[in-house]
């Protein structure tokens, strides 16, 4: 057993955790508290108005709900990321089971390919993207977002996808093929099964890709108001000199703490899915 | 395992892996080449049309292929710039310069006391019996980095550097921004997970949920790196906490060079440290007691045990941690374009104080429309960053026997 720190240790520990707390969920708590003051009030807060909720008020919600267009963003985007979350499972789940279960010629420099290509950054392909998705006539559309998203994510997915069904035993597939199951009946009913939990968190990872994104959301939709995606919609929200900022303080509440629980809730999950997959050469 | 062969097997491979294959195709090898080609053209707001008589233009560019109508327009058709590798001399060319390299060796002398304390540190952890201790070691090797820094005039020669041009300028202020977030991150992510790893602090499971809040709203970065900008104005809250407690009338932080700077590393730490505090946590918790133990036997100080035994066991995880967000910190867009939009500016036509690689790279992409110039500057960024892929594969690789 290790020895028992001193007292003085001790409270210091206490003291660093608490710090550290405060550091990591004020950001967040600010937010709760400005998205319920009117706008200009967050300039003149007291001590006790910047840590408490002192003063209350509903009307930066009902703004952002009923008068703004952060309904349209939100809708705009979640059919976005949904169609882009379907997409790359799709395509990625069975390249990662062929890269996984079959072999052939140029597998292993085909992997490491991918991981070349994966360093190019998505803003410097900015361009070419915005030239074919022009040239396509999708220059504008959800469709071309959808487009760049998915192939942005394929890579990663493919590569966090492989990882995992190489940790399940082959023993079941073999096992189904004695009994006459062909590749495709034993991806789809032996192996997907299995992978719950890798797909589960590959899946979220792609659904983020197309919700969270900035720049290409931003560049290839230059449309108005309406079609605007959320992450672009709420900057040009806050970066606005005549719009309050609890307007837009009450719009990232709404978003981010759906999604900030949804990541604690399944972060256990979510651990154990990217170490059981990840990058294993 | 699967036993046929021939076609068959061909065309079920095609059919799990063709629509991966055509999509990365489409979308990520072919904007390599594209940037390769434009990078040797002149492509910009002035001309920003394909000429598609031209053989080049016609496979190349995706406007010429006659899907929809051709681009027309004003301006002039873009033509491969006289010698071709223009772009990269105007990129390039006050880098290789004797004052510019003279800089940075300046710059990178401060690092020979710290890789010679490595060294020596090494050489003495073979011996059974050390004369000296690592701590002390190391601090030399930092005393003396500092007293090299103070030698070569380190600010000044950053500054120099700053100021050859704006290529160079933007990645070495990169650079710099990579140099403080990653360690510091490191180190508040190191304490807080030797804290949390500790037994005898109650509460814990509480303080790990507190602690994961960033990275479970890292999801949306842009939006929290706005209400950090919002910490930050002038009016903003850090400055009515000062004049509320202390009375003073704080600064405007994020028109402050060095202001702007700290606001964004702060912030990026806030990002980055649940990420560093699991992968440290993970390792700390697959440390067997018992060295602890015998460690303890044998009287060895705190110190001791975390220089001889923590650090070391940690080293495995740590490493390829390490170099995996020095590569995502170099390529951080989000974060400083939400607080500073890459201000505060240095001058007229000039890329700003924070405006890193990426940051800098979505400006000209997007308001001054230099496609050319950009393509030679994808390049040259996808082989610096290929080369640290490389390299972080070798470190995964390497540490990868620690846990086998």
């Amino acid at each position: 057993m290790k020895r028992r720190p001193s007292p003085v240790i001790l409270a210091l520990q206490y003291l660093l955790l608490i710090a550290a707390a405060i550091f990591a969920f004020y950001p967040v708590w600010f937010a709760i508290l400005a998205s319920g003051r009117l706008g200009s009030r967050l300039y003149s807060l007291n001590l006790a108005g910047m840590l408490l909720p002192i003063e209350w008020t509903f009307e930066n919600y009902r703004v952002m709900l009923f008068d703004r267009p952060f309904l349209t963003w939100l809708t705009n985007s979640l059919i976005v990321a949904a169609i882009t979350m379907g997409s790359s499972m799709l395509f990625a789940t069975s390249a990662a089971f062929a890269f996984s279960r079959f072999r052939f010629k140029g597998r292993e420099l085909g992997l490491i390919f991918f991981l070349a290509l994966q360093a190019f950054p998505g803003i410097l392909s900015l361009i070419p993207v915005a030239q074919l998705l022009s040239a396509l006539g999708l220059y504008g559309s959800k469709l071309g977002l959808v487009f760049a998203y998915t192939t942005g994510t394929l890579i990663f997915c493919t590569w966090n996808l492989k990882g995992y069904f190489d940790t399940i035993p082959i023993d079941l597939e073999e096992a189904g093929m004695i009994d006459g199951a062909g590749p495709i009946q034993s991806f789809l009913l032996i192996a997907l099964p299995l992978a719950r939990p890798a797909l589960a968190v590959t899946a979220l990872f792609a659904f983020l890709a197309g919700w969270s994104d900035f720049v290409f959301a931003s560049v290839l939709v230059p449309a108005p108001d309406s079609a605007k995606m959320l992450v672009p919609g709420m900057y040009s929200l806050a970066n606005s000199m005549s719009v309050p900022w609890g307007y837009f303080a009450a719009g990232a509440v709404m978003i981010i703490i759906p999604v900030s629980a949804l990541f604690l809730y399944l972060q256990r999950f979510f651990e154990s899915g990217l170490t059981l997959g990840g990058v294993k050469g | 395992m699967i036993n046929w062969s021939g076609r068959r097997k061909s065309l079920m491979i095609l059919l799990f892996i063709g629509p991966m294959l055509l999509g990365l195709l489409v979308f990520n090898v072919y904007p390599i080449f594209f940037s390769t080609y434009i990078s040797f053209t002149n492509r910009n707001q002035f001309r920003p049309y394909p000429d598609c008589t031209e053989v080049a233009n016609k496979i190349i560019e995706p406007t010429c292929w006659g899907l929809t109508k051709a681009p027309t327009g004003l301006g002039q058709p873009f033509r491969i710039r006289e010698p071709f590798y223009a772009n990269y001399t105007d990129l390039l060319g006050q880098f290789f310069t004797g004052p510019s390299l003279l800089n940075l060796l300046r710059i990178l002398a401060v690092l020979v006391p710290i890789i010679i304390a490595a060294q020596v540190d090494k050489r003495l952890g073979r011996q059974l019996v050390r004369p000296v201790s690592s701590g002390v070691v190391w601090l030399a090797g930092i005393v003396g980095a500092i007293a090299v820094a103070l030698l070569v005039n380190l600010g000044g020669a950053y500054y120099t550097l700053l100021n050859a041009g704006d290529f160079v300028g933007v990645i070495v202020q990169t650079v710099l921004y990579v140099v403080l977030r990653v360690p510091l991150t490191l180190v508040f992510a190191m304490v807080l997970a030797l804290v949390l790893n500790s037994d005898f602090i109650k509460g814990r499971a509480i303080f790990r949920v507190l602690l994961f809040v960033p990275w479970a709203a890292s999801s949306l970065a842009i939006l929290i790196a706005l209400i950090w900008q919002f910490f930050f104005r002038e009016q903003g809250t850090i400055n009515q906490f000062l004049s509320a407690v202390f009375g003073i009338k704080g600064p405007t932080w994020l028109n402050m060079e060095w202001g702007a700077m700290s606001a964004i590393v702060l912030a990026d730490i806030w990002f980055s440290y649940p990420f560093m505090m699991i992968i440290i946590l993970g390792a700390l918790q697959s440390i067997p007691g018992e060295q602890y133990e015998a460690a303890e036997i044998d009287g060895a100080s705190w110190w001791q045990q975390f220089s001889s035994i923590t650090l070391p066991l940690l080293r495995p995880a740590i490493l390829p941690a390490i170099v995996l967000t020095s590569i995502s910190a170099f390529q951080m867009f989000g974060t400083a374009f939400a607080m500073t939009a890459g201000g505060p500016i240095k001058g007229a036509g000039k890329p700003g104080f924070t405006e890193f690689v990426m940051v800098y790279a979505f400006k000209q992409i997007t308001q001054t429309q230099a496609y050319g110039r950009m393509g030679a500057f994808a390049v040259i960024i996808f082989i610096l960053l290929f080369a640290a892929t490389l390299y972080s594969l070798r470190v995964t690789r390497i540490t990868k026997g620690a846990y086998e």
